[in-house]
């Protein structure tokens, strides 16, 4: 399987005046195409440092980091945000749409305002992945209508919408109620299997995290074991 | 265009906050508009004012080098082209020079005048005056008396004299009245006031005495020549060309009225300078609220603001989703300001006071309704740059965070 992700030796050290915080202290990550991943670990062990640090929002102390056969380090500012755009997706623990667009209108914005305007093709687009996420009836509500579960299905189909090589989703269910995380799941499972897009997913969720793949465990800013599963979320 | 459509959205989202805004530009706009058309109006009747009542270019002898007396230590003589001051300064070749000028196109009348000064003496009341000697048909032709008298009537006849309303009660003088004429150069007669008039105008009312060009004559030991000609023109903003013109042509000093009226000039830029302080200050106003308005929404949105930089979208697209709210905002505001501000000038130029004046001398037409519409737009853009800047760098990950 072709490799999305390579990730070698990402160190992150946060400064505060004189005061060092080693949040990452070396870490490696493979990604596979069309894998499934769980990133888990204790609170504060660094997963959401070191998602943001794949998903170029945040750039790592060192190490070195390839997407999509693309090596990241050197990329500019404009570039990181046209790269993010074009071959990430983000899903978060808050759906953050936009309260002012219809559903259809989020999930086409991505690839609207770099375009200038929402061409045909992309509203199709848009439409097909509302249908996708169950959500074909609500394509023209406002955002701010829509419910909790609903939000956060259009922010995935959001992520979905410029086919993007990595989808990243940092405790997508973290803000939702069983059943409508049980559907975002599911619904991350069939977008995986069906489209092939790889997705690496922070959790605390046992039930998310044993429906992956596999599971990158961090414990004190190391990756722990890379493993079947059969690792507790509670180990450190 | 896709970050107009977001602008728009952002704008229509809240209908009340933005009213608020679009109403005071509009409110700027309209101080604005009010400001310069009353400053322009005041301007047109100050001129109006001076430009119907007085020549436009006047012809006058040209100075002479050496009006200086010869023997004044204090002043060396040498090489000053002496010329005798016995000779009187006048323009004796007036005929043909009358007849040249009513021949160019733009001259609407024109007055051949003798002045000098005098003294009005009646009983123990003395009060120096200016005297003009005028053709009697052309007594209007520079100055509208006739119309402007207020008793008596306007043939002056040989022995005539007209004089303002001020000056007749200083001397206490009514129409049909004698009195003695004393003039700088020693002529003196007995004369028939026969009409009073008002026109307004201070220095005419007070001081001023108008008679025959024929009587002036010997008061003013003139037999033949004029000491000046007056002209009047169909526009008088053309005066110092047709000046500029006559002075060549005729070979004589030609003042345009405007190099009279030099504290008039001085007036309308000491009024000009205060309107322009005003419009800059509203449109100051007008900047700062668009500003303070912008940064507060780039403030409540700066997690939505994250959320498109995560995604990435550039900066460049934040930037002009910001700035085309003040663009919208800034002509929104103009143009209501621009109709506001014309309906309350038209309305303030309809007023008029019990005698059908109006109070306020706004000229509507010239609010500067353009420059206005301009400016504001450009300002209100200028004033979205800073909070668009700022919304364009707010780090994604705090947004995200929070
Ligand atoms: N900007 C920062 N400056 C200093 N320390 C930071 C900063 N951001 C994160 N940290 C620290 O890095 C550590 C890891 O934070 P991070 O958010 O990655 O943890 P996490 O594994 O996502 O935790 P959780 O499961 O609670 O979300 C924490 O101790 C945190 O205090
Ligand atoms: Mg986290």
């Amino acid at each position: 399987m072709s490799s999305v992700l390579q990730a070698r030796g990402v160190v992150m050290t946060f400064r505060n005046g004189d005061e060092e915080t080693e949040v990452l202290r070396g870490i490696d990550v493979d990604l596979a195409a069309g894998e499934l991943v769980a990133l888990v670990g204790a609170s504060g062990s660094g997963k959401s440092t070191l998602l943001s640090i794949l998903g170029l929002l945040l750039r790592p102390t060192a190490g070195d980091i390839e997407i999509a056969g693309q090596r990241v380090d050197d990329l500019n500012e404009k570039a990181r945000a046209a790269f993010r755009n074009q071959r990430l997706g983000f899903v978060f623990q808050f759906h953050h749409l936009l309260p002012d667009f219809t559903a259809m209108e989020n999930v086409a914005f991505p690839a609207a305002a770099p375009a200038g305007g929402i061409s045909p093709e992309m509203r199709k687009r848009a439409l097909s992945l509302l249908d996708r996420v169950g959500l074909a009836d609500r394509a023209n509500f406002p955002a701010t209508r829509l419910s909790g579960g609903q939000k956060q299905r259009v922010a995935i189909a959001r992520a979905l919408m410029n086919r993007p090589d990595l989808v990243i989703a940092d405790e997508p269910t973290g803000n939702l109620d069983l059943r409508s995380a049980g559907q975002v799941l599911d619904l991350m499972g069939e977008v995986n299997r069906e489209d092939r897009a790889t997705f690496l997913i922070c959790t605390h969720d046992e039930h998310v995290a044993a429906r992956c793949d596999r599971r990158i465990q961090l414990v004190d800013g190391r990756v722990q074991a890379e493993g079947d599963g059969s690792i507790s979320l509670t180990d450190r | 265009m896709f970050a107009l459509k977001v602008a728009r959205r952002y704008l229509t989202s809240n209908p009340a906050q933005t009213v608020l805004l679009v109403t005071g530009v509009a409110l700027g706009v309209t101080v604005f508009i009010f400001i310069t058309a009353l400053i322009e109006g005041l301007a047109v009747r100050l001129t109006d004012q001076v430009t119907a009542n007085s020549a436009h270019v006047t012809l006058e002898p040209p100075t002479r080098l050496a009006e200086i007396l010869p023997g004044d230590p204090a002043v060396r003589t040498e090489g000053v082209a002496l010329v005798s001051t016995f000779q009187r300064r006048q323009i004796r070749s007036w005929r043909s020079t009358a007849e040249l000028i009513t021949r160019q196109p733009g001259v609407s009348a024109l007055s051949p005048q003798i002045s000098g000064n005098a003294f009005l003496v009646k009983g123990e009341s003395v009060q120096p005056v200016s005297v003009t000697g005028l053709e009697p048909e052309g007594l209007d032709a520079i100055t509208p008396i006739t119309p402007n008298l207020v008793s008596g009537q306007g043939a002056l006849g040989a022995d005539g004299l007209l004089i303002g309303t001020q000056l007749a009660e200083d001397l206490g003088l009514t129409a049909g009245q004698p009195v003695l004429l004393r003039t700088d150069r020693g002529g003196e007669r007995l004369l028939t006031v026969r009409g009073i008039y008002k026109t307004g105008l201070q220095s005419l009312d007070s001081r001023v005495a108008f008679l025959s060009l024929q009587t002036a004559r010997p008061l003013f030991d003139l037999p033949e020549g004029v000491t000046n000609i007056e002209i009047k023109l169909d526009d008088p903003g053309r005066a110092r060309e047709v000046a500029e013109f006559l002075a060549g042509a005729t070979g004589l000093r030609a003042t345009p009225w405007q190099d009279k009226n030099l504290n008039l000039e001085d007036a309308l830029e000491a009024q000009g300078r205060t309107g322009t302080l005003i419009q800059i200050f509203s449109l100051i106003s007008i900047i700062i609220g668009v500003a303070s308005a912008l940064v507060l929404s780039a403030y409540r949105r700066r997690s939505e603001v994250g959320i498109m930089r995560a995604f990435g979208i550039s900066g460049a697209f934040i930037v002009a989703v910001f700035m085309l709210q003040g663009l919208l905002i800034g002509l929104a505001g103009g143009l209501l300001g621009c109709v506001s501000g014309y309906g309350l000038c038209t309305f303030l130029a309809s007023l008029t006071d019990a005698e059908g004046n109006a109070p306020l001398p706004i000229a509507p037409e010239r609010g500067g309704y353009v420059a206005v519409l301009i400016l504001t737009t450009i300002g209100a853009v200028l004033a979205s740059a800073f909070p668009a800047r700022s919304a364009s760098r707010i780090d994604p990950l705090e947004a995200i965070q929070q």
